[in-house]
């Protein structure tokens, strides 16, 4: 649990985090138009000896460099002179190895299975600490010296103030970790089925035939799903086709789930449209953006934050009452002989 | 005589030596994951060369790269993107089985990669 709690309030602003690592790589001053994501692509592609360009991130701020991944690496480029910032090779980093402490306890399915038993016992360590704290309903910390009981206190206090956060991340957690098993009774429940993007084929050579540009592809991707704005164009030598990520800001929770097929030639193979994701989909994702704290953005993700610190504190508190269990338990004699 | 035995041993080690040419089918699944992960190689192999695609299905593909074959070994890359899988397999017979490595730009993961070919 401490871990689950510890490496929560890292993750919870991973990708500012990675940023600060990064800034160099990061940031860059906003001007008026970017170039085309063909001029970018040749740029670093030049860059890095005449490497292909297997996909293009486009960042969501003015002011974020846009990423272009090669074989090599991950290279980040300013957007709007074509300047190329530097490259990251891929590897794993300290934010990569909390995200994988937090998911699979950096090992395998052994990890993995007691995370996922250690957010059910959260979950049943808040039902019975409300259980114990529902009698006396404590919640002023006497923190003045001598007083014995000012672990429990604080432990009472803080329990029940962040019940509520701490509940819904222990319940989605749980929900995360039993998804595989879940699965099936949510789509049952939600009488829907999980979405499947049909692929009819990929792109078939053409003799004559004039190919797309990847800017011809976001353009026509923009087309077949207006008010969405792409961050992702994944080139068709790798993948078989053009995939075009959108993202929709009134998509709600799913709004990132757009994305378009093209084949080399302009020809749709396949939309995906966030509006028509199966309720079971978004039954699971809902879960997981209220895990994060995404549900509705930068404050619920610092709600996120204060819960995993508020669960270390819980845990802490709880470690100091039962190190000095006796002195408490003495302490709780004196009282009753007093009441007597 | 050495000469003929060393001939005789080389043509031996060839004979013996699996054609990886064709479609390569099966799955991987990552350490802690709770689903396999289809995977679809079609491969073409000329001596020592070997070139090729992979992916999940035959519509979305990947060129592999930096292959290299040593005798029942053979290990070859992908680029997904974000991911790179660095495969090193050990042919027998119309099976392909091995390690996976998958790494992005801040984590690393290893699978187990179990393909049979299928034609």
């Amino acid at each position: 649990m401490a871990i689950l709690a510890g490496t929560g309030s890292i993750i919870e602003f991973e990708p500012e985090l990675d940023r600060a690592f990064h800034a160099r790589l990061s940031y860059i001053q906003p001007q008026a138009a970017s170039l085309s994501l063909t001029e970018i692509g040749n740029a670093v592609s030049r860059t890095f000896g005449g490497e292909p360009v297997v996909a293009y991130f486009l960042s969501p701020k003015p002011d974020l460099s846009w990423q272009v991944a090669l074989p090599s690496g991950i290279a980040y480029v300013n957007q709007y002179t074509g300047e190329v910032l530097g490259e990251r090779r891929r590897g794993e980093t300290f934010l990569g190895f909390v995200r994988d402490l937090h998911m699979r306890l950096g090992g395998g399915e052994f990890g993995s299975g007691v995370l996922k038993w250690s957010a059910v016992a959260m979950l049943f360590s808040l039902v019975s600490g409300l259980y114990l704290w529902w009698p006396n309903k404590q919640i002023r910390v006497r923190l003045m010296p001598g007083n014995r009981r000012r672990w429990s206190d604080l432990h009472n206090a803080i329990g029940i103030v962040s019940l509520l956060p701490l509940g819904l991340l222990a319940i989605s957690g749980v929900i995360l970790g039993f998804q595989g098993q879940l699965a099936p009774v949510v789509y049952r429940l939600t009488e829907s089925r999980p979405a499947v993007v049909s692929r009819f084929s990929a792109s078939v050579h053409q003799t004559g035939g004039v190919t797309i540009t990847p800017d011809q592809a976001v353009a026509r991707a923009r087309r077949l799903v207006p008010n969405a704005v792409p961050y992702r164009v994944q080139m068709p030598k790798y993948g078989g086709v053009y995939q075009v990520a959108l993202s929709d800001a009134n998509g709600g929770v799913a709004g990132d789930r757009n994305v378009v097929s093209l084949d080399s030639y302009g020809g749709v193979v396949s939309v995906m449209k966030s509006s028509t994701l199966a309720r079971g989909d978004r039954v699971f994702m809902v879960n997981e953006a209220i895990h994060t704290g995404n549900i509705w953005g930068v404050p619920t993700r610092i709600g996120a934050f204060l819960a995993t610190i508020a669960a270390l504190m819980q845990l802490s508190s709880g470690l100091a009452m039962w190190m000095y269990r006796e002195r408490i338990l003495a302490s709780s004699a004196v009282s009753l002989e007093a009441i007597r | 005589m050495k000469k003929i035995i060393g001939i005789v041993v080389l043509l031996a080690s060839t004979a013996v030596a699996a054609d990886l040419s064709g479609k390569w089918s099966g799955t991987f699944r990552a350490a802690g994951a709770d689903h396999d992960v289809p995977q679809l190689f079609i491969l073409k192999q000329a001596g020592s060369r070997l070139s090729g695609s992979g992916g999940p299905d035959e519509s979305e593909q990947y060129p592999i790269e930096n292959p290299r074959v040593d005798d029942d070994k053979v290990a070859f890359e992908i680029t997904t993107g974000e991911w790179k899988f660095s495969y090193h397999l050990k042919v027998s017979g119309p099976h392909l089985t091995g390690d996976l490595e998958l790494t992005s730009a801040d984590s690393r993961r290893t699978a187990k990669v179990a393909l049979n070919k299928v034609n």
